[in-house]
């Protein structure tokens, strides 16, 4: 909305320009000389009319440009030039006839109007150029001592029309020209933008000044000299003739100003530059830390920096691992070089340096020899975290002088940077770790669920109930039924060693295998022999499966099981709880005789209303908060107590009492209870 | 985090390694490194004293079932003395007793190797 109010406001000033650049066309037109003081006060309104207007234009329109100071004096310059040329071109072609130029009339009228508004359109032009420099990078804003300057302009324009009714009349104007010229001489001293531009520029600055100041100064000579060029100005609006010579004065100072205000800052240039480059960087650098997650990538960066902005001829980064030091990234500067220079300085990472520090490679020497590169003076500075020292940057050169205290400054700077950069390159990393673990455990999870039993088997005088809890960390839990024949059911309770994916993955091929070998063979002490030599291609050597195998006859009440390192099966019958542990070593333990030799088969005669426990050693491993482990003497007197409810409700309550025994010690492995009761029929 | 510790002392040819708190998971890897470096230097005769041992997991275990097959093919084995109730019965129902030799003492295993070898 603001901005286009402001455009229509240019537009309107470029109407008004032209128009009363027209009017002021006609009248002279009209009015070819203007005797009459009316007509000479009517032209001059007219004049600083057109020139008040195209001022207002064309500041606006500079002060898009703003961002080049140089091209806009560069611009100034060339009108200023072309000014020069068309004077002095003047002088030569009508300098000649110098008395006789009333006659020439209508021609003559046409010229010094056209030549004028070339001199309005230059002198606007330069002017709002000083105008635009003036405001550049002031820090308050000072427009009242240029808005002072320009009331001055206006007098002295308005005040020169008194000397041509009256030569006499030449005071009111000579003072306001003075306290003009005062003005622009404390005007001229506002050039705090020539301390921002770059060294390179600075020297065209200097050179384009001094010529500027120089053309400037000529053209107010030529000006103010009594030639025809002064005379047919003088003659056409005396207050115009006024501002011109003012202008070029204002050109002469100011480019002077410029020119020596250059010359003190050259000195100051290098350094200067070297600020606003290493501010540059490091906002760079901001940015790419929040960026790239790549902690190579950044380190190349800061090496490449570190080098440019800090005058070095190369530049290193070297990172602790474990058991020494590692150099990270290299500019300028051979793997080889940069680890043989960091390790005679760091040793294997036991020397650390605290704060930044330079030293000469006089020093070095003696112990390293390098045929490539020479290092005069290199400079370190500790990359720290938290106070800890995780690395360091190296900064050489091969120049003979040091590194003075701003540089050092800047490749702290750089260095810490860098820590901040691989802190969070670690942190990305580890968080992605994390993330990939938290998939891997939704997997695992999926694929247990996806194994166990959807429903259970229904017989007459078999209930049977099961119920698995998945640890956070997802363990190997594993149970399943198969219905061997119209008689016999199997059943198998299992617990894969590890946890996550991995025994998820072995939980899978350990279904397989039973699934498979439950068809063939139905004693549980083959099935068990057959099963670990099947595991031995599968497992890994300090993997392990624990597993009981049951079979239950339906029409007998007979029951025969086989253990392979799993835990105990529970038998309660009445008042009497028995633990049943046949001997057996877990599958993947051995895979020799050892195996088949230990194994033993149990078999027992089961009574009405007994009650068979199966489960996984996730329940008497459960741990309360003083470490102390559910076990088997609770697990067994709770099961004598609860011996007549339902079995849903027993492990229920096996549940419940584990959960007011842990408490708030979260749950570690997998818990697989499976039960089953046996009614006799009569 | 359950703390941990593994100790490796020489006992003229046998080395006995003691373990100490919670042997899990986690921490396995402590013991794994104790036995690479009796593998990189060639001593295959292990006793693990137990004696100070609070908790062991399967994956505690399966550092054991890892390296034994190395040491017995090197004339070697590992043995373990001084183990807890509790843990000695995490053993047991796992029928390690059937495959490792147990002792009650850590003297009297070192000695089984001198007989032996």
């Amino acid at each position: 909305m603001k901005k286009q109010v402001k455009k229509a406001a240019q537009a309107r000033g470029l109407e008004n320009t032209i128009l009363v650049s027209i009017l002021l066309f006609l009248f002279n037109l009209i009015f070819p000389i203007h005797d009459s003081s009316i007509l000479a006060v009517i032209n001059e309104f007219l004049v600083f009319a057109t020139v008040y207007f195209l001022y207002n234009y064309i500041y606006h329109f500079l002060h898009t440009k703003t961002d080049s100071p140089l091209s806009l004096i560069l611009n100034a310059g060339i009108l200023t030039a072309l000014i020069f040329f068309i004077i002095s071109i003047l002088n030569a072609v009508l300098g000649s006839n110098n008395g006789n130029n009333e006659g020439l009339g209508f021609f003559n009228s046409l010229l010094s109007v056209f030549l004028t508004f070339v001199f309005i359109s230059a002198i606007v032009y330069i002017f709002s150029t000083f105008r635009e420099l003036f405001f550049l990078r002031q820090k308050k804003d000072p427009g009242i001592y240029f808005n002072t300057m320009l009331l001055f302009f206006a007098f002295s324009f308005f005040s020169n029309i008194l000397t041509k009714f009256d030569s006499n009349l030449d005071y009111p104007h000579d003072a306001f020209y003075v306290v003009t010229i005062v003005l622009i001489s404390i005007n001229s001293i506002r050039v705090a933008w020539i301390a921002f531009i770059p060294k390179k520029q600075k020297y065209y600055l200097l050179l384009i000044s001094i010529v500027l100041s120089i053309l400037f100064g000529v053209t107010y000579s030529l000006v103010i000299q009594s030639n025809i060029l002064r005379q047919t100005l003088y003659t056409f609006s005396p207050g115009l003739q006024s501002i011109f010579s003012l202008v070029m004065i204002y050109g002469t100072i100011y480019c002077g100003v410029i020119f020596f205000t250059t010359l003190f800052h050259l000195p100051t240039a290098e350094a200067f530059d070297r600020k606003v480059d290493e501010v540059s960087s490091m906002m760079d650098l901001t940015k790419l830390i929040t960026r790239v997650f790549d902690f190579k990538e950044l380190a190349d960066t800061v090496t490449t920096m570190t080098t440019r902005v800090c005058n070095s001829d190369s530049a290193w980064l070297v990172t602790k691992i474990v058991g020494g030091i590692e150099v990270t990234s290299v500019h300028n500067v051979g793997y080889v070089v940069a680890d043989e220079v960091s390790r005679t300085v760091l040793g294997s990472g036991e020397n650390d340096y605290d704060s930044v520090e330079v030293i000469h490679y006089d020093l070095l020497r003696a112990e390293i020899k390098l045929n490539e590169q020479e290092f005069k003076s290199i400079a370190i500075a500790p990359l720290k975290v938290h106070g800890k020292i995780i690395g360091h940057l190296f900064a050489a050169r091969q120049k003979e002088n040091s590194y003075d205290i701003d540089e050092r400054k800047a490749v702290q700077a750089f260095a810490d940077y860098a820590a901040v950069a691989l802190e969070n390159a670690k942190l990305i990393s580890e968080s992605i770790e994390k993330e990939r673990m938290e998939k891997e455990l939704d997997v695992a999870r999926d694929i247990q669920r996806k194994i166990l039993p959807l429903n259970l088997p229904v017989s007459d005088n078999l209930a049977i109930s099961a119920l698995f809890v998945p640890a956070f960390e997802v363990g190997g839990d594993y149970y399943d039924f198969f219905e061997l024949d119209d008689e016999r059911l199997g059943f198998i309770v299992a617990d894969v060693a590890g946890k996550g994916i991995s025994a998820a993955f072995i939980m899978s091929e350990v279904k397989g295998i039973f699934k498979s070998l439950a068809n063939m063979i139905s004693n549980p002490r083959d099935l068990l022999i057959k099963a670990n030599e099947v595991l031995k291609g599968s497992l890994d050597k300090r993997n392990f499966v624990t597993a009981l195998f049951g079979v239950i006859n339906k029409s007998t009440g007979k029951l025969n099981i086989a253990r392979a390192g799993h835990t105990p099966l529970l038998h309660c019958s009445g008042e009497i709880m028995t633990r049943l542990q046949p001997a057996g070593i877990g599958l993947g333990l051995d895979y020799t005789s050892n195996f088949s030799n230990s194994l033993k088969e149990m078999e027992i005669q089961l009574k009405n209303n007994d009650i068979i426990i199966c489960y996984s050693d996730g329940i008497p491993e459960a741990k309360n908060s003083s470490e102390e482990d559910f076990g088997y003497d609770r697990l067994e007197s709770l099961i004598l107590q609860n011996c007549d409810l339902k079995l849903d409700t027993i492990s229920k309550n096996i549940m419940k009492e584990l959960s007011v025994f842990t408490q708030d010690h979260s749950q570690h492995d997998d818990i697989t209870l499976v039960l089953f009761k046996w009614i006799q029929k009569i | 985090m359950a703390d941990f510790n593994v100790n490796l002392r020489g006992v003229g040819p046998v080395s006995v390694i003691d373990v100490k708190g919670y042997l899990d998971a986690h921490t396995a890897p402590e013991l794994e490194n104790v036995f690479n470096k009796l593998l990189d230097t060639k001593q295959f005769k292990v006793v693990v004293n137990f004696d100070d041992l609070k908790y062991i997991s399967s994956a505690g275990l399966g550092v054991f079932m890892a390296y034994v097959e190395t040491m017995r093919d090197n004339m070697g084995d590992i043995k373990f003395s001084n183990m807890k109730e509790n843990v000695y019965n995490i053993f047991d129902l796992l029928g390690f007793p059937i495959l490792y030799e147990f002792y009650k003492d850590e003297n009297e295993a070192i000695k089984k190797f001198d007989i032996i070898g």
